[in-house]
């Protein structure tokens, strides 16, 4: 499903070059529930964006569902996104002109769904995630679990057969923490989503399927 | 799909009031001050009833005598030839010095009668006085009119409006007939009505009595040429105006060319008689000159006091260019700023749709109708301000007789230039921000 092939990532500002991934090599088969570890700052978030064809890889080889990816302002790119991956950003990303349940909406928009079924399906997201009674919020009048939550909603609102979640348990307590685990457990067993997700705690990482550690970009298990 | 980026703009605007209102006012706002500007233009220098020609009329409102003073300079070089004597080159020029001695005014109608009867390429003229006021009496009240003195040729060059009757004509005028054209407004204040039956009555002018043969609509412009309240026959005016043998006295002359175009030849054929005009000897002056002009070019030169009708267009229009550019300017360049900052302000927001699947196209058409939006309620803001600014001008006389209309093509015309700018302040950047790399823009 996801193949990443020596891929490397390297940051350029004036004064450093920071290697963000060196050389990495992953794949990541259809169906499967992988977790990825590793210190803060190690590239994790890197790999992610490059998973998710919002960030480029220096150098290397992207192919998703068995074709590589080059042109990544096309149209192509867009519809695959849209249809095929979800993205839980580890700082959540909501657009704070939208309220909560417009946020959800969002990747309906870029398709052709009418503006009832779109609201029926983001009611519904909403409300395995919990947060049903904030649909009219706006998110700068949620707390941060609630804000994940509603990036939680956005991310599976689709249905992608891919979900990406960047630390998607972060700033929830355990109860909510597994609850969300429960669902994206769910998801995964029930519709055959693949899903990457990092993590920095070994409890949610034992959940799944495989587990993968990073160190300093590079892959050390 | 339209309707989606239609409601998604709806909830952006509604979500950022102070912007949206910023906006909003910058868009209203420029329309409304350039329904304005053009509409008092329009009513400036546009063509209206009775001046509906008024690209082929040349005006010659006066004559001006002058004598100019030269100073003669005489340049001698001496040159020491080799057996040495001296020789002597000498050199006389002659040029004006700037000063000089003139005086101008309205001419008689002598002198227009006799020379400036047969120009070419003037499809017809008119001769005829603006000067006079003339008090009516009817039972013992009293009206004062400002009285036109003019010939048949007034009603070609001139169309008036006749609400009832007709123009006196060539015979009334050869012949002296006491007969009168007035406007509904002096018809109202001396006969009190505006009817068919004013048609034929007489009224007591000064010593005598005219009988009306038809009333015009007063001309809401603000035009000397026109303003008169009552019009007589040239031939009714004081005999001895009427055969004075001077040059100057009260009239004036108004010539339509055949075709726009023609004017120039008019002006020509005028200055082509000052050249060629011999002066009378025992006048204080040695030459003449006419001045005629286009109304825009009688009205800069008045305005600003220059007999150069190229440089009094320059120095009219050129600050008023600068200042309404100016005054433009700054509310467009807020636009566009503000629309600019925008986009950028929203860097994250595009980042985020396009990881959900919007394309560069998706990011750009909800930006043009967050545009679009915008100037369409800001376009009908503007047009509620500039119908009820004109309404207000013309219902308090602010412009005197002056009436502002409102067109509603520049209207249009105008929406159409700021949603341009809008546009393209918007989508620039709108376009650059759709294809900057999302997790870049994401950090
Ligand atoms: N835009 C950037 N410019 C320069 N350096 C960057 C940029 N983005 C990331 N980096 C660097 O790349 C490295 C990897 O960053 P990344 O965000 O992938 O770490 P992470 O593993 O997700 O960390 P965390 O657990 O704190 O989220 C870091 O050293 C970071 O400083
Ligand atoms: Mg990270």
């Amino acid at each position: 499903m996801i193949e990443l092939q020596n891929i490397s990532k390297s940051y350029r500002t004036d004064t450093i070059e920071t290697l963000a991934l060196q050389h990495m090599n992953l794949s990541v088969p259809a169906g499967e529930f992988l977790s990825i570890m590793g210190p803060s700052g190690c590239g994790k978030s890197t790999l992610l964006n490059i998973m998710g064809l919002i960030d480029e890889p220096t150098e290397g080889r992207v192919a998703l569902a068995g074709k590589e990816v080059t042109n990544y302002n096309g149209s192509k790119v867009a519809r695959f996104r849209n249809e095929q991956l979800g993205f839980i950003f580890q700082s959540f990303h909501l657009i704070n002109d939208l309220s909560v349940v417009d946020n959800v909406e969002l990747p309906l928009l870029y398709r052709r769904v009418s503006g009832k079924e779109r609201r029926r399906l983001a009611l519904e997201a909403l409300e395995r995630v919990g947060l049903s009674n904030r649909a009219n919020h706006f998110p700068t009048q949620l707390s941060g679990g609630q804000k994940q939550r509603v990036a939680i909603a956005r991310a599976i609102v689709g249905r992608p057969n891919i979900i990406l979640a960047d630390e998607p348990t972060g700033n929830l307590d355990s109860h909510m923490g597994d609850e969300i685990m429960d669902i994206l457990t769910r998801l995964n067993q029930e519709l055959g989503t693949t899903i990457v997700m990092v993590t920095h705690d070994e409890r949610m990482a034992k959940k799944t399927h495989r587990l993968v550690r990073l160190s300093d970009g590079e892959r050390v298990s | 799909m339209i309707k989606n980026y239609l409601t998604l703009a709806l909830k952006v605007l509604r979500r950022k009031p102070f912007y949206t209102f910023i906006s909003l006012f910058g868009i209203s706002f420029t329309l409304m001050i350039l329904m304005l500007v053009t509409s008092m233009g329009d009513a400036l220098f546009g063509a209206h009833k009775p001046v509906s020609d008024l690209d082929q009329l040349v005006y010659t409102p006066f004559i001006e005598r002058y004598t100019e003073f030269y100073d003669t300079t005489y340049t001698v070089d001496t040159i020491v030839m080799d057996d040495g004597a001296l020789r002597f080159d000498s050199l006389q020029s002659v040029e004006p010095n700037g000063s000089m001695n003139n005086s101008n005014g309205p001419m008689s109608f002598h002198f227009l009668d006799e020379h400036m009867r047969d120009f070419e390429n003037v499809d017809s003229y008119t001769f005829f006085s603006d000067a006079s006021h003339i008090d009516a009496y009817l039972d013992g009240r009293k009206v004062s009119l400002n009285t036109y003195y003019a010939d048949a040729g007034y009603w070609q060059v001139f169309d008036f409006d006749f609400i009832h009757g007709l123009p006196f004509g060539p015979d009334d005028v050869e012949q002296g007939n006491k007969v009168a054209v007035i406007t509904d407004r002096a018809a109202r204040n001396y006969f009190g009505e505006v009817s068919a039956a004013v048609v034929g009555s007489e009224m007591e002018l000064g010593s005598e009595r005219f009988r009306v043969v038809g009333i015009v609509e007063r001309p809401l412009i603000d035009d000397r040429t026109v303003r008169g309240d009552i019009f007589l026959p040239v031939t009714t005016i004081d005999n001895r105006q009427y055969t004075s043998t001077e040059m100057y006295g009260p009239f004036q002359a108004v010539f339509k060319a055949t075709a726009p175009g023609k004017r120039e030849s008019i002006k020509q054929q005028i200055e082509f008689l000052a050249d060629n005009f011999e002066m009378p000897p025992e006048s204080d002056y040695e030459n003449i000159r006419f001045r005629p002009g286009t109304y825009v070019e009688i009205f800069a030169g008045s305005t600003v006091m220059e007999n150069d009708y190229d440089k009094a267009k320059l120095m009219l229009f050129i600050p008023v260019a600068v200042l309404l550019f100016l005054f433009l300017a700054l509310p467009l360049l807020n636009l566009i700023n503000l629309n600019i900052s925008r986009v950028y302000e929203r860097k994250s927001e595009i980042a985020v749709r396009k990881a959900f699947g919007a394309d560069s196209r998706d990011i750009l058409y909800q930006f043009i109708f967050e545009n679009l939006v915008l100037t369409f309620i800001g376009g009908l803001i503007g047009l509620a301000l500039a119908v009820l600014v004109i309404k207000y001008v013309n219902a308090n006389d602010l412009l005197g007789i002056v009436r502002l209309s409102f067109s509603v093509q520049n209207f249009f015309y105008f929406l159409l230039v700021i949603l341009l700018f809008g546009l393209f302040s918007g989508l620039l950047p709108a376009y650059r921000m759709s294809r900057t790399n999302i997790g870049t823009a994401l950090r």
